[in-house]
């Protein structure tokens, strides 16, 4: 009988340490908010600036729900920027003649590059990690390549796309369907559970290598996606057009509570709070006017910190 | 040689993980030159008291007693230093080491002269080790890697004995052996015990720990039982004192003189499967149960992942009674075959998923409303397998790791019967699992083949195939070499010398 209490006892307090861990992300970005908020004599949560917080985020926000995925499978994607990079000097240049065209172009480029980092990673068995990597030296060249002369410059009607009541349903449409995708259909299952137990995912009648390739290609067509986002925010597309997207996606992701060894503890939440949190962080940076190059210092201290305050360490006991 | 001499006490031995206590106040005392047997059912506390004494885990309370000194070992290796070794129950060699380097793992120090390490001293002084055991055939210098899982275990025992330690523990060493390999590590244990050194011998096999030991400690749910002596006990003596009450003998099938089935509801022609397993072919028949023996290197493993379509460079035919060529795993599951690995951790389960996670993962099609996964038919579905096969669990949220070797069983069985398959595939179905589970396995087993499902065991355990299978293949080097068919004459001898 005490052994029963006991036992109850315990996993009352178990359940409530996972509840405290899970809100952990809320009660961050809430802190954030007001720290930011008395130090900038509040106007960081003005009208204006929660404005710009909402636009710099909508790049961030589409290509981390492909990351989301990827990284639930255990693996990660450093080829994001690159995507982006070179679909947005596509989309530059078509937009001219068709933005219709130019978008699909876009989307085909980022899927067909996701679907070479899947292919690549299943194929030879080379960990994500290298190969995405590779994949970025290789397409961030053809950025240079391609603006050599000079930037990529996006014709002028696309600047007056830029509007809130445009992108704000896109974004939350297509995170709804991520959310969708992940929560509610089989695929999602079929992905934490590659994240879990690969092995284990195989001998359920996985077919764990065509899943990979799938979210792979499925995350290179959201950033080829959001390259349309992209070129119409920054109008002229240069050798170094999103660049650092890739980490910025993952600390975003860590941030919003998602584990590095992915896996089955994940939520689609990380997404959105996790992008929220380093938006507000970067903006609230750049207004208290710290310098860029400290900013990168703090952003990386702070993914570290993060990183080793909630890794699973009985999950991940062997470190490659 | 006087065994009354005390070399080990241990006092009030404690552990807990999280909400497990997996050790409570275990008091036990070993003489010297005694061969000691520890056994209990799954999670009774043997392996978490092996490790504590090995410097693994640190215990929470309760001290041991070495050669009258307080004892105690942070890492392994000051565990070796004091004179404690341990063979463990999974593999313990480390690819890409050769063996010498596996042996003297963490004491290369005495192998290095001004901070320089010398391989060729720490090789010879190995093969001469080797040698000395009469382990000629595996080489210092060699790869552990190249070697099988058998001598591994032996490159193990030499690891754990090679320095005299005062005190073996053999932790369900011999589970994975074969006969050979047991024959070895009986012959050192003796040799260990002849030498006035201690074992404690831990293994699920009580024949064997009462043909071993002198004498046999037993713990329950963590907590010491009794100590007896071995030559005054007997298996059902011992097996009274590990489950507290008297276990029926007949967990068997109890039924003779039935017939096979003629309906073949899986047919193989000219299985070959590259190194494995060669020309072979076998007929499944609806409601029988096929069990399939052999040494563990036989390619009986590999012949249970062919069926299942998860075997590489395989060739030949799998069929179903309808005629569906079985090609990969999918197509598998798809036409009603369920497997259950040797390899439950890996194969088996996904250990960092929930127990319901697991449970509706081979079965999503079953928790959809159209498209949509819905959570309630979800935790319905599984909750209802999950207490068919009473899984012992703290709610369906609980991760399958946190679960015992018998519990995760039940769960892989739960998630299989959940596919509602026709054809089952259980590879070493109670391997590692306490009498309890089995039993429940076992008429399990019996209900699904009363239903009119096949079952395939394979199995390195003879009593069980010969209790529960309508019709035994034994296999020998990837090769066919004798079936046998359901009858009470039928003995572990006749087929043992069919795979020899």
């Amino acid at each position: 009988m005490m052994k029963k209490t006991l036992r109850a006892a315990k996993k009352q307090t178990c359940i409530g340490g996972n509840l405290f861990q899970a809100l952990l992300p809320y009660i961050g970005l809430f802190l954030l908010v007001l720290i930011f908020g008395v130090m900038t004599n509040f106007t960081s949560v003005s009208l204006r600036n929660l404005r710009l917080i909402v636009q710099q985020s909508y790049v961030l926000i589409i290509c981390s729900i492909g990351v989301f995925f990827i990284m639930t499978m255990g693996s990660l994607d450093f080829s994001q920027g690159s995507i982006i990079g070179v679909a947005s000097i596509a989309i530059a240049f078509l937009a001219q003649c068709n933005l219709a065209l130019a978008v699909i172009v876009g989307i085909v480029i980022g899927a067909a590059i996701g679907f070479i980092n899947g292919f690549l990673f299943v194929k030879f068995k080379v960990s994500s990690f290298i190969v995405t990597i590779c994949t970025m030296f290789i397409f961030r060249g053809v950025c240079a390549f391609l603006t050599t002369e000079k930037p990529m410059s996006a014709p002028m009607y696309m600047y007056s796309l830029d509007q809130l009541y445009i992108f704000v349903p896109v974004v939350a449409v297509i995170l709804g369907l991520g959310w969708f995708l992940f929560s509610g259909t089989s695929f999602g299952r079929k992905v934490k559970a590659i994240g879990a137990g690969e092995t284990a995912a195989k001998f359920s009648g996985i077919r764990v290598a065509s899943t990979k390739i799938f979210v792979y290609t499925l995350a290179g067509a959201l950033a080829g996606f959001a390259a349309t986002i992209n070129t119409i925010r920054v109008g002229s597309i240069t050798a170094t057009s999103g660049t650092l997207l890739e980490t910025n996606i993952m600390i975003s992701l860590v941030l919003g509570g998602m584990p590095v060894t992915g896996g089955s503890k994940n939520r689609f939440s990380s997404v959105v709070v996790g992008v929220l949190l380093f938006a507000v962080l970067n903006n609230g940076l750049a207004l208290l006017q710290i310098d860029p190059n400290i900013q990168q210092l703090i952003r990386g201290v702070l993914f570290l910190a993060i990183v080793v305050a909630t890794t699973d360490r009985n999950v991940a006991i062997v470190v490659k | 040689m006087n065994k009354s001499v005390e070399i080990l006490r241990a006092e009030n031995i404690s552990k807990s993980f999280g909400n497990t206590q997996a050790c409570n106040n275990v008091s036990l005392s070993l003489a010297r030159g005694e061969v000691h047997g520890l056994i209990g059912e799954n999670g009774s506390g043997k392996s978490t008291f092996a490790s504590m004494l090995c410097g693994v885990y640190a215990p929470d309370g309760g001290t041991f007693y070495l050669d009258g000194e307080e004892y105690s070992a942070h890492t392994q290796v000051e565990a070796n230093e004091k004179g404690v070794a341990i063979i463990v129950q999974e593999v313990g060699t480390l690819n890409g080491l050769t063996v010498a380097q596996n042996i003297f793992l963490g004491k290369e120090d005495r192998f290095t002269r001004f901070g320089i390490f010398r391989p060729h001293k720490l090789n010879r002084t190995v093969n001469e080790i080797l040698k000395r055991y009469g382990f000629d055939y595996i080489n210092a210098g060699d790869m552990i890697d190249s070697y099988d899982y058998e001598v591994r275990k032996l490159v193990e025992i030499v690891k754990a004995t090679h320095f005299g330690p005062k005190i073996v523990v053999v932790d369900e060493t011999s589970t994975a052996l074969s006969q050979d390999g047991r024959d070895i590590l009986y012959d050192q244990i003796k040799k260990i015990s002849d030498s006035g050194n201690t074992v404690l011998f831990i293994s699920h096999d009580l024949d064997e720990v009462l043909q071993l030991t002198d004498r046999v400690s037993v713990l329950r749910d963590g907590s010491y039982v009794d100590t007896v002596v071995s030559s005054e006990s007997s298996t059902d003596q011992l097996k009274i004192l590990m489950v507290g009450r008297e276990i029926d003998r007949k967990y068997y099938r109890t039924d003779y003189g039935g017939t096979i089935s003629e309906e073949v509801v899986l047919r193989a022609r000219n299985i070959n499967v590259k190194d494995k397993i060669f020309d072979i072919d076998l007929d499944v028949h609806k409601g029988e149960i096929l069990g399939i023996g052999g040494l563990s290197d036989c390619g009986m493993h590999d012949l249970a992942k062919a069926f299942f379509g998860a075997a590489y460079n395989r060739s030949g035919e799998i069929t179903t009674a309808t005629g569906v060529k079985i090609n990969s795993i999918p197509d598998a599951i798809k036409n009603g075959i369920a497997y259950t690995a040797k390899d439950r951790d890996n194969e088996s389960v996904v250990l960092n998923a929930s127990i319901r996670d697991n449970i509706t993962l081979l079965a999503l099609a079953k928790v959809r409303k159209g498209p949509v996964i819905s959570r309630t038919k979800e935790n319905q579905f599984a909750q209802r397998l999950a207490d068919q096969m009473s899984v012992k669990m703290q709610g369906l949220e609980q991760f399958v790791a946190g679960l015992s070797g018998g519990n995760k069983q039940k769960v892989v069985l739960a998630r299989w019967l959940g596919t509602e398959p026709q054809i089952l595939i259980l590879d070493s179905p109670t391997r590692g699992i306490d009498i309890k589970v089995k039993a429940d396995i076992y008429s399990l087993m019996d209900n699904l083949r009363k239903e009119g499902r096949a079952i395939v065991m394979i199995s390195e355990e003879l009593m069980e195939l010969i209790g529960m299978c309508d019709r035994i293949l034994v296999l020998k080097n990837g090769r066919i070499n004798g079936e046998f068919f359901r009858s009470k004459e039928l003995t572990e001898h006749d087929l043992i010398h069919q795979m020899l």
